[in-house]
């Protein structure tokens, strides 16, 4: 026999397959949700569905954004001739927190791991190689790509991986300095470090 | 720096306080009393880790549902600070002064050099042991090194799963190729550091071996690299690129990296022979010694104090000359803990004012001699006077 009504196991389960929630975190949030007012449980489901309805990936940068291309892409006022090239969207943020870098971005949203079965065709690396030709760039060359993935050896490899998939392109590939913690994630790092990580970027 | 007083709580088979002297401890009773326990219990405190289990909740007490070590370690003259390693079911808790630590930042406050049946395995064992064995030697010096040997380690799991795709037919050899590149790439890289850092490593050890300690045979020893007669040895990661990308198809056909400092050795020779094939236990138990004292001359060259040595079980292969050599060298230098089931090895010290003895029954620590205990009231007053 279920220990609690059938609807309640059924939450329970659901916020049980959310990454970081075990089950005691799970009961407390359906309880949560059972107390609370009719109104607030629709304006949650509003939220849910309305992510899951507008936002899509920017079909030039891959950010997660509801209008296509994304802010940054339709943006008259960034750079178009540097791109900076994350592993996720939170990584971007980052970057965009030190308020110093004027660029556009590119998303690939992961790493190399041949461990995780993470290779290159699971990257999104297609339309990164699309944009820096000038005729899909607003007639804009990319002059410079920065390569900012993570300082771990799946960042690692992924910059160098891209780094001979660009230089044959004639396109000048950069690589964030190292100066922040080692073996940490884009996400931890504070914006004086990420300013300093950019500043102090060198060719690869 | 000094472990003054270890404070043990359902512990293997022990529990109780004990203060330590400052020279030299020995340890004895049966075998089976938990003699070595005390022991496992310093080398816990220090590192967090057990020498006798991967999994340290295996200390536990049976029945009990945590335990803890918790130490009083004098760092300087003025600075003294409580460390404790709490075993909770599978977690495990560090504190300093009774705060809550993170790995990173307890390790490093009490260092330890354990001399026991496992670390035997470095001059008896694979290779293996002998890589591990510097590995913590370099450690011990620069904190940072951590970092560099996982992520090597990370890039060698990475570069083998490419090897094994190719290997079971699910990755073309060309492709491989491409994809093996930034592997390869941060393997040298970081190869090069861990060759440099070992090189540098047995050298400080070296400058400082006593070849001679133990009798007329001579202890050598040489870091033996796997690209050793490949090539110029001395711009190491332009030989290490260069056999990386010589030796790829030989990597293909066996399906697992073969070029790099994880397939190198420390040559350990006794009077020029491989003291491995060719040495008695004896020995080998002497040139591990050896290998001990200069890992603790090194760490005192490099920062100023000597770590905390332990030797388990000291008489099992030493005969009394050798062990007596050994606590002559040792006076005045380390703080020292020793166990035996030898009741004539501690005949020899009862009236010494260096060395307090202490008897373990049924995991219950006693001092035994009129020292042991003087060290002890001697360390309580310490304590009086800085609480
Ligand atoms: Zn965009």
């Amino acid at each position: 026999m279920l220990e609690y009504a059938e609807p309640v196991t059924k939450l329970i389960d659901e916020f049980k397959r959310l990454p970081g929630i075990g089950s005691k975190s799970a009961q407390r949030l359906a309880f949560h949700i059972m107390r609370l007012p009719e109104a607030d449980v629709e304006r949650l489901i509003d939220a849910l569905q309305e992510v899951k309805r507008k936002i899509r990936l920017c079909s030039e940068c891959n950010n997660l954004t509801d209008v296509d291309p994304c802010r940054f892409c339709s943006s008259p006022t960034r750079d178009r001739s540097i791109i900076c090239v994350v592993e996720e969207p939170y990584n971007l943020v980052a970057i965009e927190k030190t308020r110093s870098y004027r660029g556009l971005y590119h998303v690939l949203h992961g790493s190399l791991s041949p461990v995780r079965g993470i290779g290159p065709e699971m990257l999104r690396l297609d339309n990164l190689l699309a944009r820096l030709k000038p005729e899909n760039n607003q007639g804009v060359k990319v002059k410079e790509v920065i390569l900012a993935t993570n300082p771990t050896t799946e960042g690692e490899a992924t910059a160098i991986y891209l780094s001979h998939l660009l230089k044959p392109l004639g396109v000048r590939t950069t690589r964030i300095a190292m100066g922040m913690p080692v073996g940490s994630d884009l996400e931890y790092v504070d914006e004086v470090t990420m300013d300093k990580a950019l500043a102090n970027r060198h060719e690869i | 720096m000094l472990l003054e007083s270890l404070e043990v709580h359902q512990f293997r088979n022990l529990s109780g306080k004990v203060f330590w002297h400052s020279n030299l401890n020995i340890i004895y009773g049966d075998n089976g009393q938990g003699k070595t326990n005390w022991l496992e219990a310093i080398y816990l405190l220090a590192t967090s880790k057990s020498f006798r289990t991967s999994r340290p909740q295996e200390t536990i007490r049976f029945g009990a549902n945590l335990a803890f070590v918790r130490g009083r370690v004098r760092q300087s003259e003025a600075v003294s600070r409580d460390l404790q390693v709490t075993l909770q079911g599978n977690s495990k808790l560090l504190f300093v002064n009774g705060k809550k630590e993170q790995t990173s930042a307890y390790l490093g406050q009490l260092q330890v050099i354990a001399f026991t049946a496992d670390e035997l395995e470095v001059v008896r064992g694979a290779p293996e042991a002998r890589r591990r064995f510097l590995d913590r030697g370099v450690l011990a010096l620069h904190h940072a090194y951590i970092q560099t040997l996982a992520d090597y380690n990370q890039v060698l799991r990475q570069k083998n799963r490419l090897l094994q795709e190719v290997a079971e037919g699910r990755l073309a050899v060309e492709r491989a190729r491409e994809l093996l590149l930034p592997w390869n790439e941060q393997l040298a890289e970081l190869g090069t550091e861990i060759h440099c850092a070992r090189i540098d490593y047995v050298k400080r050890l070296n400058a400082v071996f006593e070849k001679k300690l133990f009798g007329r045979e001579e202890v050598t020893i040489r870091y033996l690299s796997s690209l050793e007669g490949k090539g110029d040895l001395s711009d190491y990661r332009l030989l290490l690129t260069e056999r990386l990308n010589l030796r790829l198809p030989a990597e293909i056909a066996a399906g697992c990296a073969l070029v790099g400092p994880h397939r190198d050795d420390l040559e350990i020779l006794f009077d020029g022979r491989d003291i491995r094939a060719y040495g008695s236990a004896g020995q080998q138990r002497s040139a591990l010694i050896l290998l001990d004292l200069a890992a603790l001359s090194v760490y005192h060259s490099w920062c100023g104090e000597y770590p905390l040595f332990l030797i388990d079980d000291i008489d099992a292969e030493l005969d009394r000359k050798r062990i007596g050599h050994l606590l002559e060298y040792l006076e005045g230098r380390t703080q020292t803990f020793i166990t035996t089931s030898k009741a004539d090895l501690i005949r020899g010290y009862s009236s010494d004012q260096q060395v307090a003895l202490y008897e373990v029954k049924e995991g219950l620590i006693v001092p035994s001699s009129s020292e042991g205990v003087r060290a002890a009231s001697q360390m309580e007053g310490v304590f009086r006077s800085l609480s």
